[in-house]
């Protein structure tokens, strides 16, 4: 899978989860950026970001993300 | 040795002076020397356990460290904190749960009572066990590799000014600075000695003086009419913000005159408009780390339910959080407050969202406000199940609040005189620090008589209106 396929799924995701249909991905984005992101909605972004995707991710892989870019790349090795 | 006795103001210019004449690479052993000293100076057969969590949590982050397969690092992290947490249960929980099954027996008729066994809570238990345990999770998950030195895993759990109530730190941030410390800063020591300062005037000024008031009305609920519950229930919150507010902030002077950083602890917490923000302002150590290693992993594993997994989350991780402070009902009704009251947010957090945007609510003042009140009042009340003994006591306070709310208050007017103006010039602070930072500085004021001015002006506040003698730091207790 491209890296712009899963930014573009992601979007749809990101844009659902924080109900801002303005927002747009960048690597550098951190949950600090985002209206709403904490460790809340965290969890339901996962969630649905599995279910996207079809993954499943690891605790000690989501502990280790910092950004959408880690996020991102993480996807691309798990598809 | 605590923060406001007479041997911590003679120790701490003493610890100063040695920490500084100390060569640099050695620093980190004259911390751990007086670290050691200050505990021991507490209960010296209590330093034995916090030795057993420093070797235990070494051995088996090193252990963590040099293990290959997940099964064997994921063991060893189990093991360690299963090993850490013992102690913590047996001082905190053997006495009620010893109860428990006692009146369980008897209630069949069986009479084998066991021996009771009073032990006084190791003070600080709580707080080094957590640092231990938050050390072990992050070597299991690759965030730091173990520290060889156990010297150094030994400084930052038993580290003086955080050991007794927190802050909880993290080995992310604390270790590296034990490791490289700096020469004296002239910045660094004026920075750490302001805040503490501003702690003791907290502690001393409006923590003890608002304790006098709260003391004698929940001493004696049953006599005590509504209004003055009521009172007493609002200022409860006011002195928990100042004595563990102002007991962080000397924990972090401290640290800081000796060129540490240490996190900060609370952030103006009655200026949040939701719980959701009240609990990221309040207590934000021991909120952080309940949330990175309790309830992630928790909402982690019950993420497949949706929004209600992270509400079954939210409320055992804040039942934790409760039953924490104390095995009794009304902390665990506490945490089950805090956790719907979450809950609540979180599933209405879309609609409110839009009607607030719709309404272009977020900048007006008045609708602000609003919500800091009622973000007031939720705490506060939740705060009567953490003040009262019993359940019944709560809920006779709740009672009398709502129903015996005519009678005159009791009024010890010297008592709470002084307790508002100085919850006023806390607040007054906070609020200046909240909506105009940098401006109208005190402390920090460019011209030196007025900063020079202001230092003695608290200094004599504290000397004239400080109550000696008064409560120990309510954290201590837990």
């Amino acid at each position: 899978m491209e890296k712009t396929d899963v930014v573009t799924r992601l979007t749809i995701v990101f844009k659902n989860v924080f109900d801002n249909e303005a927002l747009v991905l960048k690597d550098d984005l951190t949950a600090n950026d985002v209206d709403n992101w904490d460790s809340l909605t965290h969890m339901i972004l996962i969630s649905d970001i599995e279910k996207e995707f079809e993954v499943k991710f690891k605790l000690k892989e989501l502990n280790k993300m910092r950004n959408v870019g880690d996020m991102v790349d993480l996807l691309l090795q798990k598809k | 040795m605590v923060f406001t006795s007479l041997n911590f103001l003679l120790f701490f210019p003493i610890l100063a002076l040695l920490f500084y004449l100390t060569p640099l690479k050695w620093r980190w052993a004259s911390l751990l020397a007086a670290s050691f000293f200050f505990y021991i100076n507490i209960k010296p057969v209590y330093a034995l356990l916090l030795v057993g969590v420093i070797s235990s949590t070494y051995l088996f982050t090193r252990l963590i460290d040099k293990s290959r397969t997940e099964y064997k690092k994921s063991l060893f992290m189990v093991i360690n904190i299963i090993l850490v947490l013992l102690p913590l249960f047996f001082f905190k929980y053997f006495t009620v749960t010893n109860n428990a099954i006692i009146q369980l027996m008897e209630s069949r008729n069986l009479h084998w009572p066991l021996p009771e066994i009073k032990y006084m809570l190791p003070i600080g238990i709580s707080f080094y066990t957590f640092m231990a345990i938050g050390y072990t999770i992050d070597v299991y998950n690759e965030e730091l590799e173990a520290d060889r030195n156990i010297g150094i895993v030994a400084l930052f759990i038993s580290f003086f000014p955080l050991i007794l109530s927190g802050p909880i730190e993290r080995a992310k941030n604390m270790i590296p600075q034990f490791r490289e410390f700096h020469p004296i800063n002239y910045e660094n020591v004026a920075a750490g000695l302001k805040m503490m300062l501003w702690g003791y005037f907290m502690k001393l000024v409006v923590a003890d003086r608002i304790g006098i008031y709260v003391d004698v009305v929940y001493g004696n609920i049953l006599n005590h009419n509504g209004s003055s519950l009521l009172i007493a229930s609002i200022l409860y919150p006011f002195q928990v913000y100042a004595d563990l507010g102002g007991y962080s902030l000397i924990a972090i002077g401290v640290s800081k005159v000796m060129g540490l950083n240490v996190m900060q602890n609370f952030k103006r917490p009655f200026f949040a408009t939701s719980m959701a923000e009240f609990w990221r302002r309040w207590h934000i150590s021991l909120i952080t780390w309940l949330t990175d290693y309790v309830y992630t992993p928790l909402s982690f594993s019950l993420r497949k339910l949706g929004i209600w997994g992270i509400v079954l989350a939210l409320m055992m991780t804040f039942m934790i959080a409760g039953i924490w402070h104390n095995a009794a009902m009304t902390f665990v009704l506490w945490g089950l407050m805090q956790g719907a009251f979450l809950s609540f947010e979180a599933l209405t957090y879309k609609k409110r969202n839009a009607f607030e945007k719709k309404n272009n609510l977020n900048s007006n003042p008045l609708y602000l406000a609003f919500c800091m009140i009622i973000t007031f009042i939720l705490f506060a009340s939740s705060q009567i199940f953490g003040r009262a003994i019993t359940i019944k006591d709560s809920w006779m306070v709740f009672n009398k609040i709502f129903t015996d709310i005519d009678g005159a208050p009791y009024l010890d007017l010297t008592t709470l005189s002084y307790s508002m103006v100085g919850i006023l010039i806390l607040f007054l602070k906070d609020f200046k620090d909240e909506f105009y930072p940098g401006k109208f500085s005190f402390f920090q004021n460019q011209k030196l008589w007025i900063r020079y001015c202001s230092y003695l002006t608290f200094l004599f506040i504290i000397i004239l209106f400080g109550v000696v003698g008064g409560n120990d730091f309510i954290y201590f207790q837990f």
